[in-house]
């Protein structure tokens, strides 16, 4: 098992070491560059500032300082007030000495902020509504899909897929306004937008202050997020522990009178829950990120948006820093549902 | 013992007096002074004491507190030499005061930091008393404090502070976006700039002692002291930049809440990314004439998309909001929202650039029936709905120097489909045509936008049923298409827009349209534009370079009509279609300027809840 991890370690590496060159090659190939402006910047504006990136060099030599910068660890005694010299991590070892790694460059479009910083500060919102959403997709999902397989063709089952149906089909982007204008505007109970927590966080994530001043804040965005992603889990483990129930081991079970009540839970739900935990691993990375529409609606000050706009503004450093930070998440996430897999079906073997 | 006694309880009472008065939030009721005399040292003295009325409650006014959205997008940078875009300028505006300030209502040059000035008779020095005793603050996690140099003592906003943040803005090292427009005015700057001098006491920008600042420019322009009040000329605090003995430099994220300095009206108080930024009152702003002491005590801004802010709005938790496109039928039938609506001023132009040097479009009679057969009120009316102007030239009217419709009626074009067909006729003859469907497909190209898509369908089927004239429709990503409209391969017509940096008919004509401005590049620098609307016409050049230096004003408006005139009729380069408006909605209780320059002056403005 420590074998199959530390391989699979391995090839995250690899693989990010490609994603990181094929979008360092896309965003360089998009006509357009960070200082096009509708009010166009003097030629020898465009070069001071093409200067001061290194954006005149061969892209060769920009993409290797760029692995250089984020990958290459160095000790030196300089304080780093640029922005161009900007660590993730920054220790000073002893007096005028630091240790600094993962330098990912600074914003060409917020001209005071690095890309450290927009993860920093932006990432942690992106979490908490995201494992809110997760956790409530789950709650409302699972329950939903079991009762609907269990009593498949009853009106529960017509039921609880309509109820998925309508979450599938109607997207955060309708959803989140007609909340909005229901809850914030008509009947003014909760605020139409923004986000109750800022930092600093508790672990770099957790919210200082989990009072009601936080989750007026969250219901909307969480609900809207939740009930889409819920849904999908709904029908995936509707349709999942409608096959497993037909399996050979189910009948065994009842045959030697265990109630029904094990049957489904020791049995076969947890059998049934290898596909719902397989989309567990992208959808989870995807959300934690941070999601642009339900971020736009609600306001909310997370990191989706900078996937977005880092590429309209041919952000170069923003875009490759929120790449590799999907990227990876993705790949560790994948990682986990694999091992979780050992843990549902214990036929499944890594060694 | 009698004495003690009263001694004593004078004491407590002022004391109580003292303690309530500083309450940040409570206001007391206005009661009538009481006499008592407090006996000191033996000799009895008269004191005026307010005492509070006991036992009835005090009622506790809140701390005037503006709520306002500031765009979808966080502010960039509040960096003076590195702000580019009006979110930034906004907030810098009003945690900082220009040598010389725009008045908000009439756009004329006011003294900011700058309480006077003598220019010399050449008109190129200029030698400014700045204000004395200005500190520099900074918010300190509790309050706005002053700050102190190593010795203790309060930093004041000197000419050393602008000569510095003048020579930040033009070094090449930190590469400002608009250090051009230093560059292109102030003895010195472009040399620092480009490398060719690294000295940057070179510049024309002197403090000849702690409160007189000389400025050189290079010509005696009319604007000159417009660019002396702009944001890239503004005071900078060099300690904490580059540090000093007391203080660790921070470079450029000097900026940043925690370690912003400043001293305007306001303060910066909180800025948390993408959520909201915070601004207090600087209890340490003087006040002056043109710039006085805010009323409103904090001013809130949040980052939220058009819609989400217009439900804020509508839910009381904004204080104004711009009118989103979709809510403005809405909100002009709605009893409450509509005597809530302002319709106003907005210094930008939208336009529809035509590349000269493309047949067809080189020829300048099929241009001029392009711009005729636009029938820019039904595109207002029907499209854009949000009461835009007709616009007949270029230049936005209220700039200095510009043309007004109300005095200039006739000039530039307007809009006239027989007059269009009349100069269709001379262009077929022209090209040797016999009917408009034998031109060859005319390219119009916008930025992806829903909004730009809706006007350039509108248009194309006007130049459809009025010159019968096929045109496709194209766009194109915005980085992508600014590419597009800035090189050989510029379509015959693309859409673009500007609005002022500084409220003058230079910014606009000369800019913008005469050669290497900004929508007429020369990008191999033989002098011949090869990009954008690849136009030149020597009059129009001489003329924008004149009238920049021309100190009368009745002749340089002479001047800048005839350009005008070139411009959107002789040579027809260019497509004026409207000039924008502002839709505004503002709660009742809100007392405010509605500022033409670009930001608003929250300085003066008020709150009557």
């Amino acid at each position: 098992m420590i074998r199959f991890i530390l391989q699979r370690i391995l090839w995250t590496a690899v693989v990010l070491l490609i994603l990181s060159l094929i979008t360092f090659g896309l965003m360089h190939a998009v006509p357009g560059g960070p200082f096009s402006r509708e009010k166009a910047l003097p030629q020898q504006t465009i070069d001071i500032l093409n200067q001061k990136y290194h954006l005149d060099d061969p892209l060769w030599k920009q993409y290797l300082n760029y692995l250089y910068d984020v990958l290459i660890p160095r000790i030196n005694d300089k304080p780093a007030t640029s922005l161009i010299d900007s660590y993730l991590i920054n220790i000073k070892l002893w007096d005028k000495t630091y240790f600094r790694w993962m330098n990912f460059g600074p914003s060409y479009h917020s001209r005071s902020r690095t890309v450290n910083d927009i993860i920093r500060e932006q990432l942690p919102v992106s979490f908490q509504l995201g494992v809110l959403a997760i956790v409530m997709a789950l709650i409302i999902g699972m329950p939903l899909g079991v009762i609907a397989a269990l009593k498949q063709n009853t009106v529960w089952d017509y039921l609880g897929m309509s109820m998925a149906i309508f979450g599938v089909s109607v997207p955060v982007i309708a959803m989140g306004p007609i909340l909005v204008w229901i809850f914030g505007v008509a009947l003014k109970w909760l605020p139409p937008s923004g986000w109750g927590a800022k930092p600093p966080y508790l672990l770099f994530f957790i919210p200082r202050d989990l009072s009601w001043a936080f989750w007026k804040h969250a219901i909307m965005p969480v609900v809207a997020l939740g009930l889409v992603n819920s849904a999908i889990i709904a029908r995936l483990t509707r349709a999942s522990l409608l096959q497993v129930i037909r399996e050979d081991y189910i009948r065994t079970a009842r045959a030697k009178g265990l109630t029904e009540r094990v049957v489904v839970s020791r049995h076969a739900l947890r059998n049934a829950l290898i596909p719902v935990v397989t989309v567990l691993g992208p959808m989870f990375a995807a959300i934690v990120t941070g999601t642009f529409v339900a971020e736009t609606i609600f306001g909310i000050p997370g990191l989706g948006r900078y996937f977005i706009s880092s590429i309209t503004n041919r952000d170069y450093p923003v875009i490759m820093g929120t790449t590799l930070l999907y990227g990876m998440l993705l790949l560790l996430a994948n990682l986990v549902v694999d091992i979780s897999y050992a843990w549902l079906d214990p036929r499944i073997r890594y060694d | 013992m009698v004495k003690k006694i009263s001694v004593i309880l004078s004491i407590v009472l002022l004391a109580s007096m003292l303690l309530t008065a500083c309450g940040p939030t409570e206001t007391q009721a206005p009661v009538a002074p009481e006499v008592q005399t407090v006996v000191i040292g033996g000799t009895p003295q008269v004191v005026y004491v307010t005492v509070p009325p006991p036992d009835v409650p005090e009622p506790v006014a809140e701390a005037k507190i503006l709520r306002q959205n500031l765009g979808y997008s966080d502010v960039p940078t509040l960096d003076p030499s590195l702000s580019t875009d009006t979110s930034s300028i906004q907030i810098v505006e009003e945690i900082t005061v220009g040598l010389v300030r725009l008045n908000e209502l009439t756009m004329a040059v006011e003294p900011g930091m700058a309480q006077s000035w003598d220019i010399s008779a050449d008109g190129l020095v200029y030698t400014m008393k700045l204000a004395e005793g200005i500190p520099w603050v900074r918010w300190n996690g509790t309050e706005v404090v002053p700050v102190q140099d190593c010795e203790g003592n309060t930093r004041n906003v000197t000419a050393h502070d602008f000569v510095y943040g003048i020579q930040r803005t033009c070094k090449a090292e930190t590469a400002s976006d608009y250090a051009y427009v230093l560059a292109f005015a102030l003895a010195g700057c472009g040399d620092v700039n480009n490398g060719v001098i690294t000295d940057v006491n070179t510049i024309g920008a002197v403090a000849l002692d702690e409160y007189t600042l000389q400025l050189t420019f290079l010509t005696p322009a009319a604007y000159n002291l417009n660019i002396a009040g702009m944001w890239v000329s503004r005071a900078q605090p060099s300690w904490i930049i580059e540090g000093d003995d007391c203080t660790e430099a921070r470079g450029d994220r000097w900026s940043e809440p925690g370690f912003n300095q400043s001293f305007g009206p306001y303060a910066l108080k909180e800025w948390i990314h993408d959520s909201s930024l915070t601004i207090v009152k600087n209890p340490f702003w003087p006040g002056m004439a043109t710039v006085p002491v805010p009323q409103i005590e904090e001013i809130v801004f949040t980052f939220l998309a058009d819609s989400a802010a217009m439900a804020e709005y509508e839910a009381g938790n904004l204080d104004t909001v711009g009118v989103p496109l979709a809510d403005m039928d809405r909100v002009k039938s709605d009893p409450v929202l509509s005597a809530e609506f302002y319709q106003g001023f907005n210094g930008c132009t939208y336009y529809y650039g035509i590349n000269t040097s493309k047949p067809p479009m080189d020829n300048v009679h099929l241009r001029r029936a392009f711009s005729l057969a636009v029938d820019r009120q039904a595109l207002i009316d029907n499209v854009t709905k949000g009461g835009q102007l007709p616009a007949q030239w270029f230049c936005r009217p209220g700039m200095t120097a510009c043309p007004t419709p109300e005095n200039n009626p006739d000039v530039g074009i307007k809009s006239d489909p027989v007059k269009a067909q009349e100069e269709l006729a001379l262009a077929l003859a022209d090209m040797g045509l016999t009917s408009a469907d034998q031109i060859p497909e005319i390219v119009l190209m916008y930025n992806t936008s829903e909004g730009h898509k809706a006007i350039a369908e509108a248009i194309q089927q006007m130049w459809v049923d009025t010159l019968g004239i096929k045109v496709s429709v194209v766009n194109q990503e915005w980085a992508v298409f600014l590419d597009t409209i800035r090189g050989v391969d510029t379509p015959h017509i693309y859409r673009l827009g500007w609005c002022l940096d500084y409220p003058d008919a230079n910014n606009w004509l000369r800019e913008v349209f005469a050669v290497n401005g900004s929508a007429n590049p020369d990008n191999d620098g033989d002098g011949i534009p090869d990009g954008g609307v690849s136009w030149k016409n020597d009059t129009y050049e001489q003329l924008v370079v004149d009238a920049a230096v021309e100190m009368d004003p009745a002749k340089r408006l002479e001047m800048y009509i005839q350009a005008e005139n070139i411009l959107v009729w002789e040579d027809c380069a260019m497509i004026p279609l409207y000039w924008y408006t502002r839709n505004t909605l503002t709660k009742p209780y809100v007392v405010r300027t509605y500022s033409l320059t670009g930001h608003e002056v929250y300085e003066k403005w008020d709150l009557t809840k």
